[in-house]
């Protein structure tokens, strides 16, 4: 009895366990989804602001989507990899004086000289990089053009922004200030200078592995990484819309080897690239998805019909086993029908048993039942990630990383497996205990 | 005067084993009139279970009629049969069939399910019941705790719960050494004088069957002619000087004509 319990509570708890499964399959989908369309808008929102936008990268950045050899690690995380290329001042001068150039904003990107090691798990097996601590972002505190372009994070969530005229202070992402440990005062220690802490910033985009970034002053960087006068990304602004293209060709022409340049129509058939492959993404992971559906029906059925199975054989032992009980109830003057539901009962009762027992297991072995019985979760395609690692500031890997199958086992579905016990258990029985009915008293009173 | 509870007119059962038919009852008429306190005997295969049976409304027989209480069960639908079990007839087996998994007052309380009686009620009735079996005090005890005669009196005492026009026994005291024997058969022969209840005996021990009031053979099938008279197992049995009625040992009137012994 105790042995067929624990069995029917082996298929009880695959019975619940897969449902739950794919509902967090389902969930994770479904984020997913919503993560891409607002990511995608995000974007879409700041490349529309800003079409008169010429970036000019020096050439180490770029790549974002020049054909990376798929299933490779490399050039995860962008920043700092490869040499590190600048721009001197009388660039900046020159393209300052073609004709159409609103204003020119000079960046200085540098790598932080700590690095930490990060372990990345992938379906191929996991890997262990090596990348920058955090990223220094070198900016022109010039206060018309903090105020006319976003040039610097505006979503400040403790001390102050930089202003104009600004030295020795910088502002820190959450996640970096969280690393360190400090707060807006303390002092933070760069390049072997310190500097402090005037606010904290939220990195865009949700996660904990958004991008690690100080702002500071453009001087105070080109002071401690020793590159006076150099940059390392121009923005030029062009007066209007219709003279970006022009801009842009001078500027490829003067400069071909020492700047990349994009705009506002490069970056639209970026994005439009990085749609289609979200596309991709979304629709691989759908079609799992409906993979693991199929596999956790089929699987559900085999569940149910083992588990009506097992109740049938049981409880027609047991009407075997009783005949000479029944043959005396029946004697006694029990009708047919309240023997019959005295077998009922039990059987439900047996299938109760065994849901508790389900559930139990069901809680304890969760997340190995469901990944060994949905072999396809967690396949979301990494290779995604790596590829879309680099969008400026903008990018953010941290809603990439595949959402955690995780099983939640609420009341809901604890309701719905004892509902589905005491039903299997009456489907179960209702033959055995419809034999026992029909059990003629007379015959039964003589078995033994 | 004493009214009849239980007829049966030219009763004939035939079992059909494959193609061979037998006969186990033939043309049996019996007459069981309130209070009475019959024996049947006959040897084995002699149909005296299959009677039994009969009469208690767990077989049809193939032809003729049982008239229980007035009512010919023959002719009530199989599904309502279990009200005419339930409330006209009591059984005693030779195995005792107590539940084992239930104590001895919920064994007796088991006839009472599905009747109008009151939780109460029925608890009240079963503890008067063991009481008068002699098993008070024992009530919460499991069959298994209880000794073979101990289980009969609970048996007993559950054939009597719904207060039964008949209680039949089917060899009740088979299992049972020769003490309890006498024990039990003294019971039965204590209820049926002082509460009138009518039992039917079946049994092939003769010495059991004297102690009844009165015995009928059954041989093959057939209803002997032969009908013997018994002792009842109350030693001290009393019987009205006016009447001629039996009567229970303590009286001072008779419970039949009323008149002061």
């Amino acid at each position: 009895m105790l042995l067929v319990v624990i069995a029917l509570g082996f298929s009880m708890a695959i019975m619940i366990c897969i449902p739950a499964g794919i509902v967090a399959n389902q969930e994770a989908t479904q984020n997913l989804s919503e993560n891409y369309e607002s990511m995608i808008s995000d974007m879409q929102e700041e490349i529309n602001e800003t079409s008169t936008l010429i970036e000019c990268r020096t050439s180490s950045r770029q790549g974002r989507f020049a054909g990376m050899p798929s299933g490779m690690p490399k050039g995860l995380p962008s920043f700092g990899f490869g040499q590190e290329v600048f721009v001197n001042e009388t660039v900046v001068d020159e393209i300052r004086s073609i004709e159409g150039v609103k204003d020119v904003v000079p960046f200085l990107e540098v790598s932080s000289e700590e690095t930490t090691s990060e372990t990345m798990d992938t379906p191929r097996g996991s890997f262990t990089i090596s990348r920058p601590l955090y990223t220094i972002s070198g900016v022109c505190l010039n206060s018309s053009f903090i105020d006319s372009y976003s040039i610097l994070p505006t979503n400040i969530t403790a001390g102050a922004p930089l202003h104009e005229g600004d030295s020795g202070v910088l502002l820190i992402s959450s996640n970096l200030s969280d690393y360190f440990g400090v707060e807006v005062g303390d002092k933070v220690e760069s390049y072997g200078e310190y500097f402090t802490v005037v606010g904290i910033y939220e990195p865009a985009g949700q996660g904990t592995s958004g991008t690690r970034q100080v702002y500071m002053s453009i001087s105070d960087t080109q002071i401690i990484t020793g590159n006076t006068g150099n940059s390392s990304r121009l923005d030029v602004y062009a007066e209007d819309v219709s003279d970006v293209d022009g801009i842009a060709e001078v500027i490829e022409a003067a400069y071909p080897s020492e700047l990349h340049v994009t705009t506002y129509e490069d970056r639209l058939a970026n994005l439009e690239n990085m749609q289609e492959m979200y596309q991709t993404t979304l629709e691989n992971s759908e079609s799992t998805l409906s993979q693991t559906q199929t596999t956790a029906f089929q699987e559900i059925v085999i569940a149910i019909g083992a588990t009506s199975l097992i109740v049938l054989f049981t409880m027609l032992y047991t009407v075997r086993e009783r005949t000479k009980e029944i043959g005396v109830l029946k004697a006694i003057g029990f009708s047919n029908w309240s023997v019959m539901s005295q077998f009922m009962v039990e059987g439900m009762l047996m299938s109760l048993m065994a849901a508790v027992v389900g559930v139990v297991i069901g809680i304890v072995g969760a997340p190995i039942l469901s990944s060994l019985l949905l072999p396809h979760v967690s396949l979301f395609p990494t290779q995604g990630e790596r590829q879309f690692g680099q969008w400026g500031e903008a990018t953010n890997l941290g809603i990439f990383q595949s959402e955690s199958t995780a099983i939640a086992l609420d009341p809901q579905t604890l309701l719905l497996a004892f509902g589905a016990a005491v039903l299997l258990g009456a489907l179960g029985s209702l033959y055995p205990a419809w034999k026992a009915s029909r059990t003629s008293p007379m015959e039964a009173l003589r078995y033994e | 005067m004493s009214e009849l509870v239980l007829k049966t007119e030219r009763l004939d059962k035939v079992f059909e084993l494959g193609k061979q038919k037998i006969r186990a009852l033939s043309d049996v008429n019996l007459q069981v009139k309130k209070g009475d306190f019959i024996s049947i005997m006959g040897p084995s295969g002699s149909g005296k279970t299959t009677l039994l049976n009969m009469l208690g409304c767990l077989d049809r027989p193939t032809l003729g009629k049982v008239i229980l209480d007035g009512v010919d069960v023959t002719n009530v639908p199989e599904k309502n049969l279990y009200k005419i079990r339930k409330h006209k007839v009591g059984f005693i087996f030779q195995t005792f069939n107590l539940m084992p998994y239930l104590s001895a007052i919920e064994n007796v309380e088991l006839p009472m399910e599905g009747t109008r009686k009151s939780k109460d009620e029925k608890r009240k009735r079963a503890h008067e019941l063991l009481n008068t079996v002699g098993l008070s005090g024992r009530e919460k005890h499991s069959p298994t705790r209880l000794s073979a005669g101990e289980q009969q009196r609970v048996a007993i005492a559950r054939a009597l719960a719904n207060n039964p026009a008949i209680v039949l026994a089917d060899e009740p005291t088979g299992n049972l050494d020769k003490k309890t024997k006498y024990e039990i058969i003294r019971l039965l022969g204590k209820l049926n004088i002082n509460q009138g209840t009518t039992v039917i005996m079946v049994t092939h021990d003769s010495h059991i069957a004297t102690h009844s009031e009165k015995m009928l053979f059954l041989s093959d099938g057939k209803l002997l002619a032969k009908e013997k008279k018994g002792t009842l197992a109350t030693e001290k049995m009393l019987k009205c000087p006016h009447c001629g009625q039996k009567l229970p040992e303590d009286a001072e009137y008779c419970l039949h004509c009323g008149r002061k012994l």
